[in-house]
């Protein structure tokens, strides 16, 4: 049964399910998914490098520790996967190598030819960008931008640290005035008194007193008594009441600043009253302000100190998150080389192995094989080509295989049409010769072999060469006869000689046209026997003669004999002496008659044989009842039998075979000189299906080139016969469906061969008697 | 000295800070239904916060305690933890340092200091706070108090999540009520 020709399966399939492959398609075949990939490492990295140009505004320690914990994260995963990556494509293109994968070498060399690019390149950038930003950062924090920020910064904190001992001075100073007052007293004129001095003298911008007085907890708590400002003194006086209570508490170092709203800042420090037996009666907090712009001032140079100062603390850190990004961007790029030449090499070399399989599959017998187009580049062309390749391949096969198909069945038939025609030239008794163009014997039957005599390498060699004998010139020449078109050779006719017979040979020879009246494509040559044919139309002239002599002889005969008779009845009373010539003539005359009257029967015999009246008989019977009439004839003659155990009956007619083994033995017994053996046997051949006698003597034998003509009429090696006997056993035999044959005789002599059929099956192997 | 940084750039998420081996002297007492737990730096721990306090950061020295139970064949049990966390930010116009220490997120002290012998003092240990109960003790059994120090803000070169303990110690006790 044959596939019915349609299109591939992949194709179809591919054709219907192309969105669901390319959703199945990994991710470096998926060229959105890559952009969108590529996309987010971009913005990424623009969110890195807008990072990067804020961080000048961003907190030191958000760098130093969010940043660069994010990009030290980063870098290590990027690391890992690098490495992860990398060793992968090793294992996996070592793997690829030792299976001897197609295109694994190029695969390897191309991604190798890829990182050497990059890696190269990429790690001197890294170097040489880390040693800048080394040196960048290095060149940021030198000996006089530090000398400077710290010299604007000790100013400032020197002019704070005089201007807070000021206070602390001054109200130290008052906190002792106070201490001989009462300040618990009604009267607060003398206290204010006190304070008004040091305020007037600018030397105080605030002075406030407060009272001690133990708590419910038993901690001292400062309650307010009089305070004296200056003019320009805000009211920003919430955090005199928590200094006072910090200093009553006993706290050594009191002292705070406190901002203002006009911007500048009140520096305030407390001094604890004590009375004459040490105890603390109260509180004194002087406060004196910084102007707006001195404060300011102050703060800018702190705080331009302390960025610097943060900076160069955080120097290792920061330098640290620009080293990181660097790393990053290299290790991206790294990593985007590494996974960009395996994508290549994959992408190159992909289609080429599916390719590169389809034809091995394809070359495999599977014509059906289709490769999927995946891309729709000059890779998918070349697919597509390929495609369309195999798709006329398995067209183109399917013819051949119809072909083939047919010229199986024509080669069959013919092959079949040439045992038959070989079968029948082996068989046929004509024997068949062809040459080819060239002058070669390329044919030769049986029969052709068995006649021309020749051997199995006659095939192949050239004619002039195999018919080189002097006999079978004719053949050669008909071999070599330039063709006519439109005209046939004449037949032949020649006689050769073998095995010691001559044998008449008809030629024929005939040319081989091709298809459609081509040139000659050589010849056929046809022989065919015609000895027996000669033989019987010699027979039949003979036959017609004897006829014709029988007739005119036979005639005049009585006449003459009676004439005799009376010429000798007429002289009977003559002189003795003329009695005895016409008796001695006469005599001669009656008696040459009667031999012409024998020789006219024989003849008148040879022309009318009757037809023979077969019926079943017994041969050994037959051959037994006929040799019993030799017996004591001969005395030197030994006659002797050596028949088969069984012979089967043979229909024949008794009387004409009797006839046969009479004239056989006759022969025999006159060729041994009457003095010899002569042995008849019978034997039966089943194979054959006939029945075998033969008559041989041990004597002088037959020269070979008479054994042939020993059969022909009138042919006779005796001094007396007629030579019709052997004539007349060949025509009883031939009319019994026989043959007879003659041949040399072991170790000497002659051998008359009579196969009669006796048209049964089988009956076994013969068994000879002595 | 510049390779060497440069090599320390290439291996530093490898690397450990030089340094970062500075021990903790611990000691545990169990009483009164407390642990009481006491802490003291060994080592120059404040030279690598130093430039970061004088610059006006506020550093950050942390203290992780673990009350812990050994366990023979497997992994000490840990029974209670608790955090103690000192801070300090140095006002550099008036020279002065604003100190604190919170237990558990809990302020346990706070003041300025102009000293900075009493700050390094402060922030580099703590004395006798009950940081655990000993209701979960079992009597006479072993334990230890495991302490990990942690610095911030951080001064390397890379950022390691793991494993970057300033110092550590332990202190072994039995518990007899």
């Amino acid at each position: 049964m044959r596939e019915t020709p349609g299109p591939p399966t992949s194709l179809r399939l591919s054709a219907a399910a192309e969105p669901a492959a390319w959703r199945r398609r990994p991710f470096r075949d998926n060229p959105l998914q890559v952009l969108l990939v590529i996309f987010a490492l971009v913005a990424v990295l623009a969110g890195m490098m807008t990072l990067l140009y804020r961080s000048s505004r961003l907190a030191p320690d958000f760098l130093s520790e969010f940043v660069l914990y994010s990009l030290s994260i980063v870098d290590l995963t990027m690391l890992v996967g690098l490495v992860f990556f990398l060793a992968r494509s090793v294992i996996k293109m070592l793997v690829e190598r030792k299976r001897g994968l197609p295109f694994a070498r190029y695969r390897a060399k191309l991604v190798l030819a890829l990182l050497g690019m990059t890696i190269i390149p990429a790690v001197l950038v890294l170097f040489a960008g880390s040693q800048l930003i080394f040196n960048s950062v290095d060149r940021w924090f030198n000996a006089p931008m530090d000398e400077i920020l710290e010299s604007s910064q000790r100013i400032a904190s020197d002019y704070y640290s005089d201007r807070q001992r000021q206070v602390s001075g001054e109200t130290a100073r008052l906190a002792r005035a106070l201490g001989a007052m009462d300040l618990a007293a009604a009267d607060l004129r003398p206290i204010r008194d006190a304070l008004s001095e040091p305020v007037t003298a600018q030397r105080l911008t605030l002075v406030e007193v407060f009272r001690a007085v133990p708590g419910l907890d038993g901690t001292p708590q400062a309650v307010p008594v009089v305070d004296v400002a200056a003019a320009s003194a805000g009211a920003a006086r919430a955090s005199s009441g928590r200094l006072a209570a910090r200093a009553a508490g006993g706290e050594p170092d009191s002292w705070a600043r406190e901002p203002l709203e006009n911007g500048g800042e009140l520096l305030r420090a407390a001094a604890v009253v004590r009375k004459g037996d040490g105890t603390a009666a109260g509180v004194v907090v002087g406060s004196v302000e910084l102007t707006g712009d001195m404060a300011l001032r102050a703060r800018r140079m702190t705080k331009a100190y302390e960025s610097y100062s943060q900076l160069r603390a955080l120097k290792r850190p920061l330098t640290g998150v620009y080293l990181s990004f660097f790393l990053m961007v290299t290790l991206m790029i790294l990593v985007s080389a590494t996974w960009m030449g395996l994508y290549l090499a994959k992408r190159i070399t992909r289609p080429v192995g599916l390719l590169a399989a389809a034809a091995r599959e394809i070359g495999a017998g599977h014509f059906d094989h289709r490769v999927e187009r995946e891309t729709a580049d000059e890779f998918g062309s070349l697919v597509d080509a390929f495609n369309s390749m195999a798709d006329e391949l398995a067209t183109n096969r399917r013819r051949l295989e119809q072909s083939s198909i047919d010229l199986e069945r024509k080669h069959a038939e013919v092959e079949e049409r040439r045992r038959f025609t070989e079968a029948v030239l082996d068989r046929v008794a004509t024997g068949v010769v062809t040459i080819d163009p060239e002058g070669r014997v390329t044919t030769v039957n049986p029969a052709a072999a068995r006649l021309l005599g020749l051997g199995a390498d006659a095939v192949g060699r050239p004619a002039a060469a195999v018919f080189a004998a002097p006999d079978l010139q004719p053949l050669a020449a008909l071999a070599a006869g330039a063709y006519v078109p439109g005209r046939e050779w004449p037949a032949q006719e020649i006689a050769l000689t073998r095995e010691g017979r001559e044998v008449q040979l008809a030629l024929a020879a005939t040319p081989l046209h091709g298809e459609g009246g081509r040139a000659p494509e050589g010849r056929v040559l046809v022989v065919d026997d015609i000895t027996p044919l000669i033989r019987a139309q010699k027979v039949a002239a003979w036959r017609e003669v004897a006829r014709r002599l029988a007739h005119e002889i036979k005639n005049p005969l009585t006449p003459i004999q009676l004439c005799a008779q009376r010429l000798q009845r007429q002289f009977a009373s003559s002189s003795d002496q003329v009695r005895a010539v016409v008796d001695e003539c006469t005599g001669t005359i009656v008696g040459e008659v009667e031999a012409l009257k024998t020789l006219v029967d024989e003849f008148s015999q040879f022309a009318r044989m009757p037809a023979p009246t077969r019926v079943p008989t017994d041969v050994h019977q037959l051959l037994s009842s006929t040799l019993a009439l030799y017996d004591g004839l001969f005395q030197h003659v030994r006659l002797e039998t050596l028949f088969a155990v069984s012979v089967p009956p043979v229909r024949l007619d008794p009387d004409q075979i009797r006839r046969v083994v009479i004239n056989l033995v006759d022969n025999a017994i006159e060729a041994v000189g009457q003095r010899g053996l002569v042995v008849v046997e019978t034997r039966h051949d089943p194979a054959l299906g006939v029945v075998r006698i033969i008559v041989a003597d041990d004597g002088p034998g037959i020269a070979p080139e008479d054994r042939d003509k020993l059969f022909m009429p009138y042919y006779s090696t005796k001094k007396r016969g007629s030579g019709l006997g052997l004539a007349i056993v060949r025509r009883i035999i031939a009319e019994h469906g026989g043959t007879v044959d003659v041949g040399p005789n072991e170790p000497r002599g002659t051998r008359f061969v009579i196969d009669l059929p006796c048209g049964d099956a089988d009956t076994g192997a013969p068994r000879e008697t002595p | 000295m510049m390779r060497v940084r440069l090599l320390a750039l290439v291996l530093g998420a490898f690397v450990l800070e030089a340094g970062g081996q500075r021990g903790v002297d611990v000691g545990a007492v169990a009483r009164d239904g407390r642990v009481y737990v006491s802490a003291k730096l060994t080592g120059d721990v404040l030279s690598g916060l130093e430039d970061a306090i004088q610059a006006g950061l506020t550093a950050t020295i942390t203290y992780e305690a673990e009350l812990r139970h050994p366990v023979s064949v497997w992994f000490d049990s840990t029974i209670a933890s608790a955090r103690v966390a000192a801070s300090v930010q140095h006002d550099t116009l008036t020279r002065r340092y604003q100190i604190s220490r919170t237990v558990d997120g809990r302020v346990d002290d706070s003041r300025v200091s102009g000293d900075r012998a009493d700050v390094a003092r402060f922030v580099t240990g703590f004395d006798r706070l009950p940081l655990f109960s000993t209701a979960d003790l079992d009597p006479n059994e072993e334990y230890y108090v495991r302490v990990r120090v942690r610095t911030r803000p951080s001064t390397t070169w890379f950022f390691w999540p793991w494993g970057r303990d300033a110092a550590s110690g332990v202190a072994r006790f039995t518990f007899i009520p």
